[in-house]
């Protein structure tokens, strides 16, 4: 037979207190929507700036260096990467692998032979094989021979094809570049220098630069330059998101400089991130406050009734009956909160997905899932708080 | 079923108490179907010891063991169980809800564990003679009218034992006596022990053992 609550519940006294009993209502219901609206608006960031979209190799290579300032101006040691930067970043988790771009340590000069008159002093780098983009099978070398394959920056050749016909030389195309030998001349100490030929074999869309193979550039700069030390004025970094905060974040940290454009969305997103975490953690705290204004109203309730519910408790009525009757009570009104918390955020994210977002198709205007779940677990997390109050409110009855 | 009281003494109570006593520090067995008159002087502990039996308070030395279940051991599940269940009181100071009117207040108790219908509540209202008002909140009863409430209350569960303290206080000789039948009648329906305690000897309890406190 089961003992009806109905006669009971007008034994708890909640009459004078209401006020305090409906702020706790809305202030749970804020905290809820405030909370639910964070996750959601992160959710959508994510979607939004996510870098869902596939790369070719499924990789990010993004060039870094080291910010020149007044005060490290002129101070080599400040401004290169030594190898235990390269260790330090090729350790961390959001980068897939770091590459030092090395540069020739001595003076090369390039020319162009009889077809083109042109002469210039330049620059050589060498990179691993593996952070180029476009490496023929011929971009090797071997130490004897005089011959050296070179991969030329595609924005190079642009740029030289906006300056030659004010020089009075010829505009070359992509495929004429690479028939054109070069003579490059290294010159070391005392007046060393040896010549080599050289051809565009690849033009990289990628690196800036003008690249050579490694081994030779090894050889090059221990022979003509007299170091071997891996101390490199730019980074290449492999990653799988660019824009992932926690990448942009590392490098803010260490002051290193990077292509802005490549990793825009990521800041925008680091931001927006931000505030939406902020304002979910905020949410977060409104419900704690919310629950503990709740407990302060029970523990009032509880105080109020306190000589009926001893004498309930007299007459044989169980404790445990008692608590999960009294803190069932409150269960419709915790659900019908946060269900109306949730029916406001499913309708900002229609709103923001309609008119703010133009339907776009990355987005949806459901909710996640885990909006859904986080609404279950507030409704969970209020039940259980407000049981357990009371079971111990009552059992101090006892 | 055996209520029994072990070397019984409350802990507040000093020796000159126990002294003369024929229930403080004794073993006494009390079982189903006795009817057991207290007699007890103000002071003596007759509440005391009604609400030890009851176990609301266990300020005592000694032990109270129902069916060999001491009530020192019992839970406050076990207590609840044992009072819906086993043991019935009429309290000296009555303890009804004030706010409710008489129908609920012995509504409250019948519902717990029905061992009458509803319609008995009216019957025995009527019987004795508070059948008008069972609609008034007891808050504005008399204090007479409020006893009888707290009898019939009590006469709504089952039980074993039914413990009576000073039950009668405001009431007259024949309204106890009407009261007192009627409880008599449930009891010999339960086949239960009524504990009756009281300041004096009263002639219409057919008590089976009396004992000075």
């Amino acid at each position: 037979m089961a003992v009806s609550f109905k006669p009971i519940r007008s034994l708890l006294q909640t009459g004078t207190n209401t006020s305090s009993r409906w702020f706790s209502y809305i202030g749970l219901g804020i905290g809820v929507l405030l909370l639910l609206c964070s996750i959601q608006m992160f959710i959508n960031i994510q979607q939004l700036l996510g870098g869902e979209d596939q790369r070719k190799e499924g990789y990010d290579f993004i060039s870094i260096s080291k910010t020149i300032t007044n005060e490290t101006m002129g101070q080599l040691e400040k401004n290169l990467f030594n190898e235990n930067d390269i260790k330090d970043i090729s350790t961390q988790p959001f980068i897939q692998g770091a590459s030092p771009l090395v540069a020739n340590r001595f003076r090369v000069q390039l020319s162009a032979g009889d077809i083109i008159p042109f002469s210039t002093d330049m620059f050589l780098e060498s990179l691993d094989n593996s952070f180029i983009d476009t490496v023929p099978p011929n971009f090797t070398w071997k130490e004897g021979q005089d011959y050296i394959p070179i991969v030329f920056s595609s924005d190079f050749l642009e740029i030289y094809n906006v300056f030659a016909p004010g020089y009075g030389l010829p505009q070359l195309s992509e495929a004429t570049a690479s028939q054109v030998v070069v003579y490059i001349t290294c010159f070391g100490e005392n007046g060393v220098k040896q010549t080599f030929r050289g051809s565009i074999v690849a033009l990289s869309d990628r690196v800036n630069s003008i690249i050579v193979p490694k081994n030779f550039l090894d050889w090059a700069n221990n022979k003509f330059g007299n170091t071997t030390n891996v101390r490199a004025s730019r980074l290449y970094i492999k990653t799988k998101d660019a824009n992932n905060p926690d990448f942009l974040s590392y490098l803010q940290q260490k002051n290193y400089k990077v292509n802005k454009d490549k990793t825009k969305f990521g800041r925008v997103k680091q931001v927006l991130q931000g505030i939406f975490s902020g304002l979910g953690i905020f949410g977060l705290l409104v419900v704690i406050l919310a629950l503990m204004l709740f407990s302060f109203y029970l523990q009032l309730m509880i105080a109020r009734s306190k000589d009926n519910l001893q004498l309930l408790l007299l007459m044989g009525y169980s404790p445990n009956w008692l608590s999960k009757n009294v803190s069932k009570q409150f269960i419709p009104v915790y659900i019908l909160v946060v269900l109306a918390a949730l029916a406001f955020t499913e309708s900002m994210q229609w709103a923001f997905h309609h008119f703010a977002m133009f339907d776009r198709p990355e987005l949806s205007s459901l909710l996640h899932w885990s909006v859904l779940a986080t609404a279950l677990f507030l409704i969970g997390l209020s039940l259980i708080t407000n049981y357990r109050m009371v079971r111990k409110l009552l059992y101090k009855l006892v | 079923m055996q209520l029994q009281l072990q070397q019984l003494l409350p802990v507040y109570f000093d020796d000159n108490y126990r002294n003369g006593s024929e229930v403080w520090r004794k073993d006494l067995t009390f079982s189903k179907g006795e009817y057991v008159k207290i007699v007890a002087p103000s002071g003596s502990g007759k509440s005391s010891l009604m609400h030890f039996l009851y176990g609301l308070r266990n300020e005592y030395s000694g032990n109270i063991v129902y069916n060999s279940a001491n009530l020192r051991n019992y839970t406050a599940e076990d207590f609840a169980g044992y009072r819906k269940d086993h043991v019935s009181i009429v309290f000296q100071d009555m303890r009804l809800f004030p706010e409710q009117n008489v129908f609920e207040n012995i509504e409250l108790k019948r519902q717990l564990n029905p061992f009458h219908p509803v319609e008995k509540i009216k019957e025995m209202a009527e019987r004795l003679g508070i059948g008008n008002k069972l609609a008034s909140k007891s808050r504005i009863c008399s204090y007479g009218e409020q006893q009888r409430v707290a009898i019939i209350r009590a006469l709504m569960q089952p039980f074993d034992f039914l413990l009576l303290d000073e039950p009668f206080s405001h009431l007259d000789e024949k309204n106890s006596q009407n009261a007192m039948q009627l409880m008599l009648e449930e009891a010999k329906l339960r086949n239960a022990a009524i504990i009756f305690a009281d300041l004096e000897r009263i002639d219409y309890f057919p008590y089976t053992r009396l004992f000075h406190l």
